[in-house]
């Protein structure tokens, strides 16, 4: 079964014949002893249900997922489910959830019976004001508003449902799987709920990008749900509309950032042709890169990029749980942590970052057109046209690896921008305090004084108290000359000790910082 | 050395946008107009953008069109797009009457506001011709939008290709007819945002002494 090429899996979610053309060829293949395969995956589990994540991520991040297990492993890259609890437990929360779904939905079919029913709604139903739809030929699936909607968040709830049904008339038409009209109206519900449920940001096109994989993959469509709403938690942001901006420019002024830093001749390039704003990314990272793959190598790209960025603590985080644990406390614990967000955690910053991998992918790609970017470009539209290119050319494992290189890049240089004065917490302090008083552009005065004597006090007290336990923990140790004991301590030395050194050195000594 | 390597020299750029509700087909409408062919697109997420080379009379053009995404949301990012177009379309679909209603209470607005070409050239189109049984807007209501905000108009469809190169075609010829905006054109004036190399500019530049 297995050639040395990899099991090529062009025709596992087929495209219409009339289609074939217009469509990238897929390049992801499952490659035996690199991608997570069914059997790899059942092996994964112990008895009871207990899943070795560190193995599982560590399949992933090398050959990607089989197309025949992606659901069920998604699952977890996206926390929807624990890997340390059992298969009753699962099924439980499953169960809850599925009823949750269901629950919603009966609320959405109550106000627009058109929700569950096996079509969809591509014409308005309401006036902008809330009022009925006067025109009486509208022939809508059956269904318009009859009295006036005076409650303003089922309003807006309403006036969207037309926009859902007519992006998912054409969501991946090109896929054989929505020439049924049932996955159609499977998505438009999953949307419709979904917006429902998150009115603050509502619905966005792009949405249907993202949502469209996950009824393909699941069954069940309270399992797709959930699966959409876990993997929006990352993405929702980059949906936030407000009357001046977009919040995916918050991940654009990032991707400014990094290419500024890590290449300064290209930032500058696309400064002088008015592209430093970086809104030619834009879709990149609203449908990560949907549009820039086949569908099959879209999925393989997420699932890099999920498992690159995978948090043990995801599913307590989600869920509001307390019980996290911290991987500074127990180093053990990194190799559970993804490639991108080890390297997060390692150099002890906060791990709610908005640095998603995605930015460093689109990092990559301008990186390895950068050569054409800096000679061919003499307009925005000569850079849209030379990105445009990569569709179907580009190698989602190649691009990952590249985005990794660049973040690691972008850390150091960014780190040796402030490296110097972070190894002595002492420097950092009043670093930072000059850095606030810079920013804030006020004068010094004697609240400044006194906010600065308090963050070095700070400092201080954290050096003291790192030196003062190495100290007793010698002594300890000395005095107790029982041999067999002995051994054992200064093994336990050396690992304490080097923890201890690298506190001492600042890497990682007060915890807000 | 043209802006792509390989690519034909051409005499003017012109920069052309489109704009109007979601779902109305300005995307169908550009690929039919560059590529020939008609297809379920997905909705067009921020802006997207196409080149497609034209011959009018011994003038040799660039269109640089920009399609933006109908969605209201995105109207903060697709407003800067405006800036330094020569031409504009809006479009519509006759079968969908909000989408001409809109055309008035939103989209005519936009280019009020946003447009900085005060010559710049408007065009009206309807789309989805095809669909005649289902059509909710009449050809003369379309006319009379026209005339009262001053600009071109025509009905086509994406699908069948009924009248697409005329709309683009009768687009440029009036830009052409625009003394202010074909020396915008031709020499990458300062306000557009594509900024031509200078061999691009001695070579268009002389274009315009012989036009004007």
């Amino acid at each position: 079964m297995w050639r040395s090429g990899g099991e090529d899996l062009q025709g596992f979610y087929p495209v219409r014949p009339e289609c074939l053309a217009d469509v990238p060829r897929t390049r992801f293949k499952s490659r035996a002893g690199k991608t997570l395969s069914a059997r790899r995956w059942h092996a994964a589990f112990t008895e009871d249900g207990h899943l070795d994540m560190e193995k599982v991520l560590r399949r992933i991040q090398r050959g990607g997922i089989h197309p025949s297990i992606k659901g069920a492993v998604w699952e977890f890259l996206l926390g929807c489910y624990d890997p340390d609890s059992t298969f009753d437990e699962r099924t439980k929360l499953r169960t809850l959830r599925r009823e949750q779904y269901a629950a919603w939905k009966q609320e959405c079919k109550t106000m627009v019976p058109v929700v569950g029913s096996g079509t969809y709604i591509t014409m308005a139903v309401v006036q902008q004001n809330g009022e009925p739809i006067d025109e009486s030929s509208v022939e809508n699936q059956g269904w318009v508003v009859k009295e006036t909607v005076r409650d303003e968040r089922v309003l807006q709830w309403m006036l969207s449902l037309h926009q859902i049904g007519l992006d998912v008339a054409r969501t991946d038409r090109y896929l054989s799987l929505y020439e049924d009209g049932a996955n159609q109206s499977k998505l438009w519900d999953v949307l419709a709920i979904y917006t429902w449920l998150n009115l603050d940001i509502g619905y966005v096109q792009g949405m249907n990008d993202i949502s469209s994989p996950m009824i393909i993959l699941f069954e069940d469509e309270a399992d797709a749900f959930w699966c959409f709403e876990r993997a929006m938690r990352r993405l929702r942001e980059n949906f936030r509309a407000t009357a001046t901006s977009m919040g995916v420019q918050t991940q654009l002024g990032v991707l400014s950032q990094v290419i500024k830093t890590v290449d300064p001749r290209l930032h500058q390039h696309l400064e002088d042709l008015d592209g430093g704003e970086y809104l030619f990314a834009i879709r990149m990272l609203m449908v990560l890169f949907r549009r820039e793959f086949s569908f099959l190598d879209a999925l393989y790209l997420w699932e890099l990029m999920w498992a690159m960025e995978y948090n043990p603590n995801m599913f307590a985080t989600y869920e509001e749980l307390e019980d996290r644990n911290n991987a500074a406390d127990d180093p053990k614990l990194l190799k559970r942590y993804g490639k991108f967000e080890r390297k997060y955690v390692n150099s002890g910053k906060n791990e709610r970052h908005s640095n998603t991998i995605a930015v460093f992918v689109v990092a990559s790609v301008l990186q390895t057109k950068n050569k054409r970017l800096l000679k061919e470009a003499k307009g925005l539209d000569d850079v849209v046209q030379i990105l445009g290119d990569i569709a179907g050319n580009l190698d989602a494992k190649k691009a990952c690896k590249e985005a990794l290189k660049i973040h690691e890049k972008f850390l150091k240089k960014l780190g040796a921008q402030i490296g110097p004065s972070r190894k002595f917490s002492f420097a950092f302090a009043v670093f930072r305090i000059k850095m606030q008083h810079l920013q804030s552009g006020t004068k010094p005065a004697l609240t400044w004084v006194v906010t600065s004597s308090i963050e070095i006090g700070k400092a201080v007290f954290w050096q003291v108290l790192v030196i003062t336990w190495t100290c007793i923990l010698y002594t300890l140790v000395l005095s107790m000359a029982k041999a067999s004991v002995a051994y054992w301590c200064t093994v336990a030395i050396r690992i304490f000790g080097l923890g201890f050194m690298s506190m001492v050195l600042g890497l990682d000594s007060c915890p807000q910082w | 050395m043209g802006s792509s390597s390989g690519q034909p020299e051409f005499d003017y750029l012109f920069k052309v946008l489109l704009i109007g509700d979601s779902g109305v087909g300005k995307s169908s409408l550009l690929l039919s107009f560059t590529s020939n062919t008609f297809d379920d697109l997905s909705p067009t997420i921020g802006v997207d953008f196409k080149v497609k080379y034209l011959t009018i009379g011994e003038k040799k053009l660039k269109l640089a069109i920009w399609d933006t995404a109908g969605q209201e949301r995105f109207r903060t990012l697709t407003s800067s797009y405006y800036r330094g177009a020569q031409g504009i379309i809006m479009v519509y679909d006759v079968t969908r009457r909000e989408t001409f209603t809109n055309l008035s209470d939103i989209w005519a607005k936009e280019i009020d506001l946003y447009s900085t070409n005060q010559d710049c050239i408007k065009m009206l189109v309807g789309n989805k011709v095809d669909k005649e049984s289902e059509r909710a807007v009449s050809k003369k209501e379309g006319i009379d939008f026209a005339r009262v905000y001053g600009c071109l108009f025509l009905e086509c469809s994406a699908k069948t290709r009924v009248n697409v190169e005329q709309c683009f075609e009768e687009l440029v010829l009036k830009i052409l007819e625009t003394p202010s905006l074909t020396a915008e054109g031709s020499s990458g004036g300062k306000k557009n945002i594509f900024k031509q190399n200078p061999a691009h500019t001695s070579n268009a530049s002389s274009s315009y002494c012989c036009s004007s």
